[in-house]
């Protein structure tokens, strides 16, 4: 899996994942048992699941996922989804 | 006490088509961003000679303390008082605070719109930030106990603390003002322009679904889309800051400094803020499907810009040197003639800035910083001088 960094005045570490195409519904129901229910904008076309520290975000497509931090996120949150979205870091 | 779903009731959010305006208790409210507010709120404070943070206490207290006061009910008990005030607090993005130790004459916060802003866009500060917050808890006293009182921040997160406190100071000090201003000037009725419109943007579909968010704080109090933090403020607090900055300024001989000022944080606003929408999934959701060139985007980005309330503002002339833009009922020009009548010059700074701003976003290369001061903005004729409409002309500098 490949992530690439965007630009986003929330917080100077956003990513954007892309996750491997057979993997995407697994891994937003792992979201979702994890940080809650998935709620969708249908304006907007796009999903979200919203953790304590952070928002999973994406098209409807569900890929690739924005992961927007909040400040307080920490490393070992951003650990427990990197497991969860199966990144591992190079 | 009311129940929460009655405190949501009270701040739903009314949208005028016609004039894109969104308004909030009784307010026009305008969205901006975390990186505008916390750069107009620096801009004002830095500035040498005057006092910035006066000007936004002054503001914050009259205005916030008229938007509460008709947000709340006259068989309101003081424990819904004090909880409608947090909630209008939240609801605009503003953040979390706590207003339950008032009468012990403190009050904290532990999620704040501007502590996010300065440290994202302005870096640690060896100061507190939360001027806005005191102004806002002055005015909350104000509303509900009819005392003018003065707030100090003693901790700030953008400091290092846990948490922003603040101290009430209930010694003597002149009254809050009211929220004076004549009726806004009638919106125009009869059609605009000619407009140029993009072939393949459907401008309408993007302002519908900004509109059909729920644009309101989470259970942070923040409001966190298009990868930015939101805040829906109301069109009298910018127009009083504004021009209080503008006239303390002129009393110094500096007016036209603190105009290019105002310009210079919008047009940084300009391209971040819209730098963020463009990487964001709702861009990918929406938006990416219908955009073909440079131009198509520049479309969906006046049309995001008119959704959030900034001016109602239409692309009449467009290149890729080139922009000119009409806005018929800008909050900036409305609120001059509301609040200090007929204007001898353009008052639109904001609407200035961003329209270099966006341009350099969609037609500019390399970093921002590279990007910036690469096309120069004029507000060529405005409706705080009587004209018709604002009118905007943007191009490249060579």
């Amino acid at each position: 899996m490949q992530r690439e960094r965007v630009p986003a005045c929330v917080h100077p570490e956003t990513f954007k994942y892309f996750l491997e195409r057979d993997a995407v519904i697994a891994t937003w129901t792992r979201l979702a048992a994890r940080y809650g229910e998935i709620r969708r904008d249908p304006g907007f076309k796009t999903m979200e699941v919203a953790g304590p520290r952070f928002t999973v975000r994406s098209t409807l497509l569900g890929n690739p996922v924005t992961v927007l931090r909040r400040r307080d996120c920490t490393p070992d949150d951003i650990a427990e989804l990197h497991a969860i979205l199966g990144y591992e870091e190079a | 006490m009311q129940s929460r779903e009655d405190l949501a009731s009270r701040l739903a959010m009314h949208y005028e088509p016609a004039t894109y305006r969104r308004v909030i208790a009784g307010h026009d409210v305008i969205i901006h961003c975390h990186h505008y507010n916390a750069r107009l709120q620096r801009t004002l404070e830095e500035a040498r000679g005057i006092d910035g943070r006066g000007i936004l206490t002054a503001a914050a207290e009259t205005v916030y303390g008229d938007q509460l006061a008709r947000a709340l009910r006259d068989d309101d008990d003081e424990a819904t008082r004090w909880a409608v005030a947090e909630r209008l607090y939240s609801h605009l993005g503003y953040g979390r605070i706590d207003l339950s130790g008032v009468h012990e004459d403190r009050v904290s916060a532990d999620s704040s719109h501007f502590v996010e802003g300065w440290l994202a866009g302005l870096g640690a500060s060896e100061r507190n930030v939360c001027t806005f917050t005191e102004g806002y808890v002055q005015g909350a006293v104000h509303a509900i106990t009819g005392a003018s009182v003065r707030v100090r921040e003693t901790e700030c997160m953008a400091r290092g603390a846990k948490r922003c406190t603040f101290v009430i100071d209930r010694g003597e000090r002149p009254p809050v003002a009211e929220n004076v201003k004549t009726p806004a000037i009638a919106a125009p009725t009869a059609p605009g322009g000619p407009y140029v419109r993009a072939a393949h943007v459907d401008e309408q579909a993007i302002i519908d679904a900004v509109v059909g968010m729920p644009m309101v704080g989470d259970d942070a109090g923040l409001i966190p889309v298009f990868s930015v933090y939101l805040a829906s403020t109301p069109a009298d607090f910018y127009n009083q800051i504004s021009i209080g900055f503008v006239e303390a300024m002129r009393a110094l001989g500096r007016e036209k400094a603190a105009t290019r000022l105002l310009i210079s944080d919008a047009e940084h606003c300009g391209m971040n803020t819209f730098r963020g929408i463009m990487h964001s999934p709702e861009w990918d959701g929406l938006i990416a499907p219908m955009v073909r060139d440079r131009a198509d985007a520049l479309h969906a980005i006046i049309a995001i810009s008119n959704a959030l309330g900034w001016g109602d503002w239409h692309v009449t002339a467009h290149t890729p040197t080139t922009l000119a833009l009409e806005s018929r009922h800008g909050y900036e020009a409305v609120g001059y003639r509301q609040h200090r009548g007929v204007a001898t010059t353009p008052r639109c700074a904001m609407l200035t800035g961003v329209a270099a701003g966006v341009m350099e976003l969609v037609y500019g290369e390399g970093t921002l910083d590279e990007r910036f001061g690469t096309f120069a903005a004029s507000e060529r004729r405005c409706v705080a001088c009587d004209a018709p409409a604002c009118d905007f002309a943007v191009e490249r500098v060579e």
